[in-house]
């Protein structure tokens, strides 16, 4: 059987680290992310240095919010959500715009 | 893919279901695996499922130029309370007041302090101002202070706006927010000839509402003056409806929402607006004294709605004024208009304030930090500023375009977005600015959780409660 590498890594007593496939997320998607979970933790994210197609987001605790391994579990199932937005976005955008325009269209008599 | 998805909202709901949501608010909840079938395109387009999502124009196998129509009508209809730009024109005759609330947001004057009483010359300027916006629907409610410590004034605006719209010829309203304890008969016969209705605040039994409404006058019972001309006003004018209340919830109230909706019962109203209390004036000032976590408020929300709709379904007709505006926007495709949740948020181009020495504020919040010194949100002076000067000047675009929630952060992906709105003030004075900080955001946090409480209610699937909600949706 093979062995599923599992994405969360235990770096300090309080700091985690999620390392993130750019192949199955967008940039896009990592930033909205971590902006629903910035006001808890300090949040840090870089390029992995071995392996391009990965971003390290690196979780440490701030003020009183301990970080446990739940937190990064939970960022991984919200990347999943983004995700999902962000592709159903490309595909009904533009009739989101179409939508707008039509209904804020002036109104032109004959 | 056999069909086309269409814009939606979505969002995890419970354990097993996520709610979808569309940009003119139908929706419909989907199992787990069901979400992801219809997201990855692998669910039947014949199956009963994929029709429930069609009716609901989330998704569609037909012409999408045709459904984008469709779309468009309703947007527009629910859109339409930006047609008619400002009718609610909020007037501040004077800041003199005979109570000292605990959670006051105006710093009023005492009954001896004609400092911040209006002149003719401002109010002859705010009618004229008032008068230049292009609604036909114009509603003058005067604020205060107590607007009833000048009545003069408040006599001279009606009068000063009835003779301009012999011209205008718009659709005229008149409200008047008062305490009640000023009001003698003559005044009451006054409003009623010139059709101004009453807004009065109500916390509660007397013992709650004297504790966070005490008049300055200590000798003096609040609650027992409130009673009697609540009686004689309605004695005078006929009928029930001339009277409206609002709440606000102070650290007090907590735990006793059961307590003052029976007593709104007792004194014969048939609708309540559980409302948290406004981060403004004292009660930011006195934070610690009277304020409290927005959970708290929350529990005590839910509470007092299931109260509520326990005594409908025990037969008193008794509505919650923010469930009633919210349900209207999920259960059917009509404009509510809300200055304070809508999107654009209302301010300035649905409300505006005119204070007594002419400022003009884009809302009574903002005039309420003005007060504090903080004269972000002033439009300008009627006595300084043409109507255009003031809006359609650069400041009022540049508040609006900071006040869509379809395009804030988090708002914009936001399950909750056709129903909800955005308030710039509120940010502002809460986060230091107009977009605000979401994950945070106390005003978000109350708002989603009540809307989902409501769809909590919804998904009971319960006849009983349906038809309490519709018979709430006049």
């Amino acid at each position: 059987m093979a062995v599923m590498k599992f994405p969360v890594v235990e770096l300090a007593k309080d700091k985690f680290q999620v390392s993130v496939d750019m192949s199955l997320y967008a940039k896009e998607v990592i930033m909205a992310t971590i902006y629903k979970f910035s006001h808890l933790f300090y949040i840090h994210q870089q390029t992995d240095t071995n392996n391009q197609t990965l971003v390290n987001v690196i979780f440490e605790s701030k003020d009183n919010n301990m970080i446990t391994e739940d937190i990064p579990k939970q960022f991984c199932n919200e990347l999943i959500d983004q995700q999902i937005r962000y592709n159903t976005n490309a595909q009904f955008g533009h009739i989101r715009d179409m939508i707008v325009q039509e209904a804020f269209k002036p109104v032109t008599s004959k | 893919m056999a069909y086309q998805l269409l814009p939606f909202r979505f969002e995890w709901f419970n354990e097993n279901e996520y709610l979808l949501t569309n940009e003119v608010g139908e929706y419909i909840f989907l199992q787990n695996n069901d979400f992801q079938r219809f997201v990855n395109g692998e669910l039947d387009e014949h199956s009963e499922l994929f029709y429930d999502i069609e009716s609901k124009q989330i998704a569609t196998t037909d012409k999408v130029e045709d459904v984008v129509q469709m779309l468009a009508t309703k947007f527009r209809t629910k859109k339409s309370i930006l047609r008619d730009f400002t009718s609610l024109h909020m007037v501040v005759p004077t800041l003199r007041c005979n109570s000292s609330c605990i959670y006051c947001q105006v710093a009023r004057k005492n009954m001896d302090d004609h400092s911040a009483d209006m002149t003719k010359k401002t109010a002859k300027n705010v009618v004229k101002t008032i008068f230049q916006s292009p609604s036909p629907c114009i509603k003058i409610e005067f604020q205060g202070g107590d607007p009833s410590t000048d009545f003069d004034m408040v006599k001279y605006i009606i009068e000063e706006a009835e003779w301009q719209n012999l011209f205008k010829k718009k659709e005229l309203d008149f409200v008047i927010c008062t305490n009640l304890t000023l009001l003698n008969k003559d005044m009451v016969k006054y409003l009623k000839k010139h059709k101004c209705m009453i807004s009065t605040s109500l916390d509660g039994p007397k013992d709650l509402h004297d504790t966070n409404r005490p008049l300055q006058n200590k000798k003096l019972d609040h609650h027992a003056i409130f009673e009697k001309n609540l009686a004689m006003i309605r004695q005078i004018w006929g009928n029930n409806d001339c009277v409206s209340a609002l709440m606000t919830t102070s650290k007090h109230s907590l735990g006793r929402f059961k307590d003052i909706i029976d007593e709104y019962i007792r004194l014969g109203f048939n609708n309540i607006f559980l409302r948290s209390l406004n981060p403004y004036g004292f009660a930011k000032q006195y934070k610690e004294k009277i304020a409290y976590p927005v959970e708290e408020f929350i529990a005590n929300y839910k509470e007092g709605l299931d109260y509520i709709i326990e005594l409908n379904k025990q037969g008193t007709f008794f509505v919650e004024g923010f469930a009633a505006l919210l349900l209207k926007r999920i259960l059917t495709p009509f404009a509510t208009g809300f200055v304070d949740l809508q999107s654009p948020a209302g301010v300035g181009i649905a409300g505006a304030i005119y204070d007594y020495d002419g400022n003009v504020y884009v809302s009574d919040e903002a005039r309420m930090m003005a007060r504090f010194m903080n004269y972000y949100f002033k439009l300008g002076n009627v006595n300084e500023n043409t109507y255009q000067e003031m809006f359609n000047g650069e400041l009022l675009h540049h508040i609006i375009a900071s006040a869509c929630n379809e395009c804030l952060p988090v708002c914009a992906e936001c399950v909750f977005q056709p129903y909800c709105g955005a308030d710039p003030v509120r940010n502002m004075s809460e986060q230091g600015d107009m977009v605000g900080f979401r994950p945070t955001n106390e005003m978000c946090k109350k708002t989603k959780a009540i809307i989902h409480y409501l769809f909590e209610l919804l998904q009971k699937h319960d006849p009983e409660i349906n038809r309490i909600f519709w018979s709430w949706l006049n």
